[in-house]
């Protein structure tokens, strides 16, 4: 869960990482009058322009339970983003929120209303190993490692996550080395090599596809609602 | 029982106590002439390097380390008061950046490297209240 008010107007990028988010929008003066906003699996990055006061609820899925929201449409769910009247479709128990104080108590309540569907126990493996190596595994030798065949590893991928596995890893891969750039302060050409990008050009490519910009071109104002690495 | 020797397999033994020379100031006790193993002066516990077909004769299977892919889920950590100027040599002489010094909440400055065979190696000031 994670929550975000903000202080000033402005704007700021939310960066993809593959997973869904349950969010609730409302502005702190008129705390009863909330938005609700349902994400799928981002793989693209976008803006988000907010005015002093607003404010945000989120609930942050783990990536293999997007299926849990999105049941059946999860193929289609990729990068798209349903707001008020067809969020409250995808997921009724949202209108609950309506008229009580916004907490994250109350946003809590709902989660209880998702159907979990099942969850082969070696893609929640596959996706602890995937970030524990920043990414850098290929699919073949992560199913390797969790003891399935990677058209199965993928299979239960695109059916949990909504995504393949190798855009997943990519995800993780380009999150990883962006923060050895901004957090480590390591050299780009270095951030390139140890991130696992085979060259320069390539990391440039996943950078803008994945942020938008350029590794040299790393905007400041990334940080809203913090993105966590895992 | 005691922790008496950390043992890291290697490609190259020798060039590998040279690299630890000079990266990190350690001083090498010995090199086996068989320059398949070789020892650092880290007074009681070791740290200590063998060759990757040592491993092979003592009846072990490794994944040999390399600095290409993810590194091993084990790292060493040296502990120095400058951690900056600590860093800064390394990089100097050869190790890959990971993460420039920086404070943890805690008050420890910690920082990493992968060393030539893109293993991680930490260097951390003391933990306070710790020797």
């Amino acid at each position: 869960m994670w929550s975000f008010c903000a202080s000033t107007s402005g704007s700021a990028v939310v960066l993809p990482d593959g997973r869904c988010d349950i969010i609730v929008r409302n502005h702190a003066s008129t705390p009863h009058e909330i938005k609700p906003v349902i994400t799928g699996p981002a793989t693209r990055p976008y803006h988000v322009d907010f005015d002093a006061g607003d404010q945000w609820f989120g609930i942050r899925l783990r990536p293999e339970h997007g299926a849990a929201l999105w049941q059946g449409d999860l193929g289609n769910a990729p990068d798209s983003v349903l707001r008020g009247p067809e969020a409250l479709d995808r997921l009724p128990s949202l209108s609950a929120l309506h008229g009580v104080p916004l907490t994250r108590d109350a946003l809590a309540q709902i989660i209880p209303s998702l159907t979990w569907p099942r969850v082969d126990p070696r893609l929640t493996r596959a996706i602890d190993i995937l970030h524990a190596s920043g990414g850098r595994l290929r699919i073949d030798a992560l199913a390797e490692c969790v003891g399935c065949t990677s058209r199965h590893l993928n299979r239960v991928f695109r059916r949990n996550v909504g995504l393949s596995a190798k855009t997943y890893a990519q995800l993780i891969q380009f999150h990883r080395t962006l923060k050895l750039i901004t957090s480590g302060n390591v050299p780009i050409i270095a951030a390139a090599f140890e991130g696992g990008y085979s060259d320069h050009a390539h990391m440039t490519r996943t950078f803008r596809r994945f942020g938008g910009f350029t590794p040299s071109g790393i905007p400041t104002d990334l940080s809203l609602p913090g993105i966590p690495f895992k | 029982m005691k922790l008496g020797y950390t043992i890291i397999y290697v490609a190259d033994v020798p060039k590998t106590v040279a690299f630890y020379e000079a990266a990190f100031g350690l001083k090498q006790r010995f090199i086996h002439e068989s320059n398949l193993y070789g020892e650092m002066e880290t007074g009681e516990t070791i740290l200590a390097f063998a060759g990757t077909e040592a491993a092979e004769m003592n009846g072990l299977a490794i994944l040999p380390n390399s600095p290409d892919g993810p590194a091993a889920a084990w790292e060493i950590c040296f502990v120095t008061d400058d951690v900056a100027a600590a860093y800064e040599r390394a990089l100097s002489e050869g190790c890959q950046p990971v993460g420039a010094p920086s404070e943890k909440p805690w008050g420890q400055i910690v920082s990493y490297v992968r060393d030539l065979d893109g293993c991680i190696v930490e260097i951390a000031s003391p933990i306070q209240g710790s020797a």
